[in-house]
């Protein structure tokens, strides 16, 4: 396998890149959206917001990638393939995120929000200013962790038609009738860019846990 | 706008539906027996301080937890062949299912041993018991019982992971639902009614793990 | 159990529910509603044409090394699209997604590779046929395959949600394990591989192969020719006739013969006028 063939499988990571990014930064707000609505105490709102942690964790990822890429045309939203396996990512990552930072907010003592009280501070300053940057803090690890999980869930990508670094490899061995050796470089540039941001999840565990003792 | 949707069409072949449901059944009950005796086996191991097989079974759950699912089943069904081992698409789907899942449990199952207080070991030792002996009679089980929730929510995951096992032709209901697909191009009502199903069996696992987690773990802590 | 601590007696709730509501019924009005399929004027007026076709199906439509569409397909939408006078922007499909995406409207036009079928007729308006395929069942050279009875005690590979997996079906009998794949890259990997003896492969698979591994592979038994047509959703006349109008007057040029000599190494067929079960022009 030559230059020429590795440069192959580099574009093809160009977008399993492109689309944990997408994921990831457009699950952001979301995720955080979910978990404010998980952690209020009113029942409609929240158990939206539980029904839709629980459908994403519930089905697999690849169910929810064809129901969003076929599903979305049926809202009126015909948007090009790259854009509707984005957005099914984001609503992925935005359900999983959400369940990790309602976990972190709900692991703050109880003790922070009742001196807010106490001090006179009302819900938006409470949370923006004590409790959310504690739950962040604490969050870290899971989230990290999480990332971890979508760099590899791009890989499902795959099936639904994309030239990931997945189906380039699954391409490239046919090309170059080289099975074990493309699966296995394909596995090894996975493993270096997962394998780092696992690392960097354990590390700060480590840190924050330390700090505890 | 919408073309007109029709669920009928997908829902009339529900008894391949329900043959693909009971095969998915069977890989992920195969897949999940696989993970928890790789998973028991792999924390043994690490814990026994051998420093070569110790670094082998941190160096497996490193590679399975840091590439992709589909991968790891592609490299077992596609490349292997070329190192001699050939394995049909059931047997190389519970493999992966297994070895996944294994190396989850591994760290999963590692922390509740941890967990398990220094006296019970040192109780096992001044009792004349071999090191295996108190992993296996006095620390497995309450190991299993602290880290139970995390371990059924992996193996709920590990279910799920079922239907990536489409890809390499095993029949299962994603498989199915594929060929429903082919002959009615009926993809959305396909996916959401597949995705009903697959909420639903993972509900039933979760369930079932619940019900055996209460029998086994059943007994006084204090 | 411990009452979850959410720190609040009353969170965002009864506000949150109100922007959600809000949103759901405004978010419709807001986002572009493209309520229509893009009609050839439409296409003009936006100075592209988008054309669904196949990433990994050599040599219909594949992506090279150096990450460009390529191929016998690829070029004929090149030709169209410069007889429409508009920019071309392909979109790579997977073999299954291919109608549905044409269905909903992600693409104005299929040149993917489609086999003619009056199934298939059922679901989208087909042109005229571009080009013709055999199919074959493609083995190992031991193993024996003289006919499709053979095919009974055997494991034949197949890519799904395709005419292969069509004729195959029809051919092979009832005990044959048919094990189907997700692309073309996947069946011909499972026999490489060994884990199928044999696959379903068009005329075009023995090349690769032979280039792969020499000697070991060879056609068994034929099952089957399939014409190959553009596809267009159904009712919309102005796309049919503009890709007929094209081609009718395409497939006499010196052109064309030159790209049908390049990527299927053959002369120019004898085009059928007409196909049992199919239309070619929209009614």
């Amino acid at each position: 396998m030559g230059m020429n063939e590795f440069v192959f499988l580099l574009n093809g990571l160009k977008w399993t890149i492109l689309l944990t990014a997408i994921g990831f930064v457009g699950g952001i707000p979301f995720g955080f959206l979910i978990a404010l609505a998980r952690t209020s105490t009113h029942p409609l709102v929240m158990t939206a917001a539980r029904a839709w942690v629980g459908l994403f964790q519930g089905t697999p990822l690849l169910m929810q990638l064809f129901v969003v890429f076929f599903g979305l045309p049926l809202i009126g939203l015909e948007v090009a393939p790259w854009l509707a396996v984005g957005i099914a990512f984001t609503a992925h990552a935005s359900a999983y995120l959400g369940d990790i930072w309602r976990g972190s907010i709900q692991a703050v003592p109880k003790g922070q929000s009742e001196a807010c009280h106490a001090l006179g501070l009302g819900y938006g300053s409470t949370m923006r200013d004590v409790v959310l940057p504690q739950a962040l803090k604490l969050s870290l690890p899971a989230t990290i962790g999480f990332l971890v999980q979508l760099i590899k869930g791009t890989s499902l990508a795959a099936i639904v038609g994309f030239v990931e670094l997945s189906r380039t490899g699954q391409m490239l061995s046919n090309l170059i009738y080289k099975p074990l050796l493309v699966f296995s470089v394909v596995g090894a540039l996975y493993f270096l860019i997962c394998w780092p941001v696992s690392l960097l999840g354990r590390r700060l565990e480590r840190q924050l846990t330390t700090g505890r003792r | 706008m919408p073309v007109n949707l029709d669920f009928w069409i997908v829902l009339q072949r529900w008894p391949e539906l329900m043959l693909g449901i009971s095969n998915t059944i069977i890989l992920a009950l195969s897949g999940m027996t696989l993970a928890l005796v790789i998973g028991i086996l792999g924390v043994a191991i690490q814990r026994a301080g051998e420093p070569i097989s110790t670094f082998l079974v941190s160096g497996f759950v490193e590679i399975i937890r840091n590439t992709p699912f589909l991968v790891q089943i592609f490299f077992i069904f596609f490349a292997l062949p070329f190192l001699g081992i050939r394995l049909s698409q059931n047997v190389t789907a519970i493999l992966a299912l297994g070895l996944n899942g294994g190396a989850y449990a591994i760290e999963i199952i590692r922390a509740g041993v941890d967990a398990v207080p220094k006296g019970q070991w040192e109780a096992g030792f001044a009792l004349g018991l071999r090191a295996r002996d108190i992993f296996r009679i006095i620390v497995l089980k309450p190991a299993l019982r602290a880290i139970y929730p995390s371990l059924t929510s992996q193996f709920v995951l590990l279910t799920l992971n079922t239907a990536i096992c489409t890809s390499i032709s095993a029949l299962e209901l994603t498989s199915v639902g594929q060929r429903i697909e082919d002959e009615t191009f009926r993809s959305f009502e396909v996916y959401f009614t597949l995705t009903a199903i697959y909420l639903v069996l993972s509900l039933c696992v979760m369930a079932l793990l619940n019900v055996i987690g209460k029998r086994m773990f059943h007994y006084p802590t204090k | 159990m411990t009452k979850a601590n959410n720190h609040f007696r009353d969170g965002i709730g009864r506000r949150a529910l109100i922007a959600a509501v809000t949103l759901a019924a405004v978010l419709p009005l807001v986002v572009p509603h493209v309520t229509n399929a893009r009609s050839l004027d439409d296409a003009k007026r936006s100075g592209k044409l988008v054309v669904g076709v196949s990433g990994d199906n050599p040599p219909f439509g594949f992506v090279d090394t150096s990450g460009t569409q390529q191929g016998y397909d690829s070029e004929i939408a090149k030709a169209f699209a410069k007889n429409l006078g508009l920019e071309l922007e392909f979109i790579q499909l997977s073999l299954a997604a291919r109608i549905p995406s044409l269905l909903s409207e992600k693409v104005d036009i299929l040149i993917a590779g489609l086999g003619m079928t009056p199934e298939r007729a059922k679901s989208i308006q087909f042109t005229m046929p571009y080009l013709e395929t055999k199919m074959y069942v493609v083995g190992k050279r031991d193993t024996k395959i003289t006919s499709p009875d053979n095919l009974g005690s055997l494991s034949i590979g197949t890519p799904r949600s395709s005419t292969l997996d069509t004729l195959l079906t029809a051919v092979a009998p009832k005990s044959t394990d048919i094990r189907r794949f997700d692309d073309d890259s996947a069946t011909i990997q499972a026999l490489l591989s060994g884990q199928v003896p044999a696959i379903a492969a068009n005329q075009f698979a023995m090349e690769r192969l032979e280039g792969l591994a020499p000697g070991t592979y060879e056609n068994k038994i034929v099952i089957g020719g399939v014409w190959y047509g553009a596809a267009t959703r159904p009712g919309e006349k102005d796309w049919n006739k503009a890709f007929n109008d094209f081609f009718q007057a395409y497939r006499t040029s010196d052109e064309y013969r030159a790209l049908f000599k390049k990527w299927i190494k053959n002369d120019v067929p004898q085009f059928p006028a007409e196909l049992k079960g199919i239309t070619f022009v929209a009614q």
